[in-house]
């Protein structure tokens, strides 16, 4: 130990400097110097070093600064944060402790670390642990008043460093510096931004008058004053009345009012706000700390002076630390808010979310209960022809439960043989075709029972061709084309009982055939015969009875034959013997058919033909055309005509063709009573005459027109007719040209 | 055309009875009737009429069995056959053709024109 002029010694070895302070590259990431951090809770700093110099320095409020402000602070590295150059001490030179005190404060810093005469780092002085190393000499070396004072100074400090709350440090300094000083008022001035202030604490002896929460005009306190303290000036003056005190007239006078004798400033300087994102070197003035004496004259010690400049230190730091809390209590406010609204959002959403299930799971249970109640076998199969949904048909009919075909591939639930049957149609709707058939089904216990088959392809809706240009690119286009079916939907109808029902029709009408036309045949023979007149002469009303019975049994001939002949074409018991005719030579002999009855009726029959090759059964066609000629000549007035006509046809202006090839039209016209447009719909429907009076006037059977919608229909033509009531009828048809000229 | 006689082959009375009187009314020829495909081909053996009438649906022996029994026998299979019937179906009809008869007519028949009819079936000229 050497002796220095004050007498203190000191190693920084052994009792000063930590000698292991925390030490990290400029490099390092924020997230591992935090974790430094926490790993050593007692440094208050961190070092940055580079080959044993010291580079810079962060403070842990630096740290927290950092931290606070900037949400991606684990990336950055430590060099963000640090404060450059640093201000480092030497070992090899002598100090006392004041002198680094002085050092650390003039400085405004509070940590000094210690190189060797090369620069490198040996250890770090903090200003905490010189304090408490400077009382213990006080405690040694020092008068007891000074002793004393030294300790009270450490124990205000301490007291300060207490408490979070500026109020609170604010209060408990004027006290203690009134207290320690003796001191008759002692206050602090906050200066605002707009250079105005005013006393926000105090402490004052007894009588002296309190001055709190007074404005001070602005004449007390120019702005060029303000500039001076800013930059630390420390003003102790001993008699406000003395010339050298400097003070202005106004000033001394204002001094008066308050009755102060002498005064001690000092300033309370602050770093910028951290939030406006000002650096941590610019400082402004925040306010004064201001001992007054009253009673009278004062000499400030340096004592005095140092203890005020170390309080007014420990405000400022407790008001940057305030304004960091403050500010972090913002933030968390902040976030607080943002997480309870996002959680609000979030319990919203949920609650949304349950009642969407809850409507989903409803209307799922809604189409459950639909699907396994209607008589039908329902199923979704996905691309891979396995059975993603079945409904609970399938356990009442097949004897499988939906769980147990879930899943597995058709084939393996129909069995191969009957898969090997329907394989064409499943490949067909999953090409996007939807698909019907009829097949036979074996039912649990074995019976098997003809059902009905509809494949509904699920097409993607979404799966719109791309419109690539590109002629590269036509391959992958057409590719890209073709609908992306996820799979169809089957549903299969037993229709046993229909297929039943229509066997039974057709052995109905086999026997109503032969049984009806026996005893039909007879009457109507026996009756043709007797209207002869050549089995003997009758009276005049036997005659009439005869006719009456002789007409009524040819239309219940006509009638019994129709219905037959309907039944045979609807069963597709006929098959029309097509090939190429000539349309000309068809209308002729529908014409020379008609011929009498025509004369019988005075109607003209007019034919206006274009010879075309057409490809159709020339009987049938004949009778579509003698049944629409009869018509015609049925509802004309006599002395009237019908035209027929045929003419080429490009049917795109068809009503219901649904073919595009050329066909031949055929017309047959008349200039009767014509149609109300409301029955044109329906006339070709069985049994829709105009009125059933009609049908017994005219001797129609009700089936005619449609039995000529079924022979059209057969060979891919359509039937139309057209009408203004009082104006005549048209009726069309059309047929398909034969292939030579089509 | 010398007056030709016929063999009607029908289990119904009324209709031997209108189709005797519609033939010898329209063309003057002569008819016996059978109610059975039995008696009919006894018939036919026995005078060699020059065209059988024969209904397809008889109870017993039907028309076809019948028709097979005149096709069987010598005396009787070269005699022109023309079946009567109420079928309307088109594969029954091109059944009874493949048969080798010599015609089908439909019931019910135009009662004034049957002569003409099966003249026409068997080629003859009225």
């Amino acid at each position: 130990m050497q002796s220095t002029p004050d007498g203190c010694k000191f190693s920084f070895e052994k009792d000063l400097a930590n000698t292991q302070p925390l030490t990290a590259s400029s490099q390092t990431r924020l997230a591992k110097v935090m974790e430094l951090m926490a790993a050593n809770p007692e440094a208050s700093c961190i070092l940055a070093v580079y080959r044993q110099k010291v580079i810079g320095i962060a403070t842990r409020s630096d740290l927290m600064r950092v931290i606070a402000a900037q949400a991606d602070w684990p990336k950055l590295r430590l060099s963000k944060v640090i404060t450059r150059p640093v201000m480092t001490v030497s070992a090899t030179e002598p100090k006392t402790l004041t002198s680094l005190l002085q050092q650390l404060e003039q400085h405004r810093i509070s940590h000094l670390p210690v190189v060797d005469g090369q620069g490198n780092l040996l250890g770090l002085i903090e200003q905490n642990r010189l304090m408490q190393k400077l009382l213990h000499q006080h405690q040694q070396y020092r008068s007891p008043l000074q002793h004393q004072r030294t300790q009270q100074l450490a124990e205000i400090t301490l007291k300060i460093r207490q408490s979070l709350h500026l109020k609170d440090i604010l209060q408990t300094t004027v006290d203690e510096v009134k207290r320690l000083l003796d001191a008759d008022r002692v206050l602090i001035y906050q200066i605002f931004p707009d250079g105005t202030g005013k006393t926000t604490r105090e402490a004052v002896a007894s009588p002296y008058a309190s001055i709190l929460d007074i404005a001070f005009p602005e004449e007390v306190f120019p702005e060029d004053y303000q500039a001076l303290y800013a930059k630390g000036r420390v003003r102790p003056v001993a008699d406000v009345h003395q010339l050298e005190s400097g003070l202005s007239d106004c000033l001394v006078e204002f001094m008066d009012e308050l009755q102060v004798q002498s005064k001690l400033i000092v300033p309370i300087v602050q770093p910028m706000n951290p939030s406006v994102g000002e650096t941590s070197l610019s400082k402004q003035l925040w306010g004064l700390l201001i001992a007054h004496h009253c009673r009278n004259p004062r000499q400030w010690s340096d004592f005095e002076l140092d203890l005020m400049q170390h309080l007014a230190g420990q405000i400022s730091l407790a008001l940057s630390q305030g304004q960091l809390l403050e500010y972090l209590e913002d933030r968390v406010e902040l976030r607080t808010a943002e997480l309870t609204e996002s959680n609000l959002a979030l319990q919203r959403e949920i609650k949304e979310r349950q009642l969407v299930e809850a409507a989903l799971r409803q209307s799922e249970a809604q189409l459950r209960l639909i699907t396994n109640n209607l008589p039908v076998l329902i199923a979704y199969v996905d691309s891979n022809q396995c059975y993603q949904f079945n409904n609970q048909v399938y356990e009442h009919w097949l004897g499988e439960s939906p769980q147990t075909i879930s899943g597995k591939s058709m084939k393996r639930v129909m069995g191969k043989a009957h898969y090997e049957k329907v394989k064409d149609h499943i490949v067909a709707a999953l090409a996007g075709e939807a698909v019907s058939y009829e097949s036979e089904l074996t039912f649990q216990g074995g019976r098997s029972h003809s059902v009905s088959v509809t494949y509904i392809p699920h097409i993607e809706p979404h799966s719109r061709p791309h419109k690539e240009v590109s002629k590269k690119n036509n391959r992958n286009s057409k590719r890209k084309s073709k609908p992306q079916v996820k799979g169809f939907f089957a549903l299969t109808t037993d229709i046993s009982d229909r297929i039943a029902i229509e066997r039974m029709k057709d052995e109905f009408i086999a026997v109503v055939s032969h049984e009806l036309r026996t005893p039909l045949t007879s009457i109507h023979t026996s009756l043709k015969l007797l209207a002869t007149g050549r089995l003997g002469e009758l009276s005049d009303d036997g005659q009439q009875m005869l006719e009456v019975a002789d007409e009524n049994t040819d239309r219940l001939v006509r009638l019994v034959n129709n219905v037959l002949d309907l039944q045979r074409i609807d069963s597709g018991e006929v098959t029309m013997d097509t090939y190429a005719c000539d349309t000309a030579k068809l209308l002729d002999q529908a014409a020379e058919a008609m011929q009498t009855l025509a004369q019988q009726h005075k109607i003209d029959l007019q034919t206006q033909a274009v010879s075309l090759s057409v490809w159709v059964d020339p009987d049938y066609i004949i009778r579509v055309l003698t049944n629409l000629i009869g018509n015609a000549i049925k509802f004309s007035s006599s002395g009237h005509s019908v035209r027929l006509t045929v003419e080429p046809y490009l049917p795109h202006a068809a009503p219901s063709s649904k073919s595009n090839s050329k066909q031949a039209l055929f017309c047959v016209q008349d200039y009767g009573q014509g149609i109300p447009s409301h029955k044109l719909a329906v006339i070709f429907e069985r049994f829709k005459q105009l009125d059933s009076s009609d049908s017994r006037e005219k001797g129609g059977t009700g089936l005619g027109l449609t039995i000529c919608r079924k022979i059209v229909e057969q060979h891919g033509g359509s039937i139309w007719a057209e009408s203004h009531p009082g104006q005549g009828s048209r009726f069309y048809f059309t047929v398909p040209l034969s292939r030579a000229q089509a | 055309m010398p007056s030709k006689r016929v063999l009607i082959i029908d289990d119904e009375v009324s209709i031997q009875k209108v189709v005797t009187i519609s033939l010898k009314m329209e063309a003057d020829w002569s008819v016996m009737a059978a109610s059975s495909g039995k008696e009919g081909v006894q018939l036919a053996e026995s005078h060699r009429p020059d065209v059988i009438l024969l209904d397809v649906m008889m109870p017993g022996i039907d028309g076809i069995a019948t028709y097979e029994a005149l096709q069987e026998n010598p005396v009787t299979q070269s005699i022109p056959v023309v079946l009567l019937t109420a079928k309307t179906r088109t594969a029954e009809k091109q059944l009874f053709q493949k048969l080798g008869v010599a015609g089908v007519i439909t019931k019910p028949f135009p009662p004034l024109a049957l002569a003409s009819e099966i003249a026409k079936l068997v080629h003859w000229s009225l």
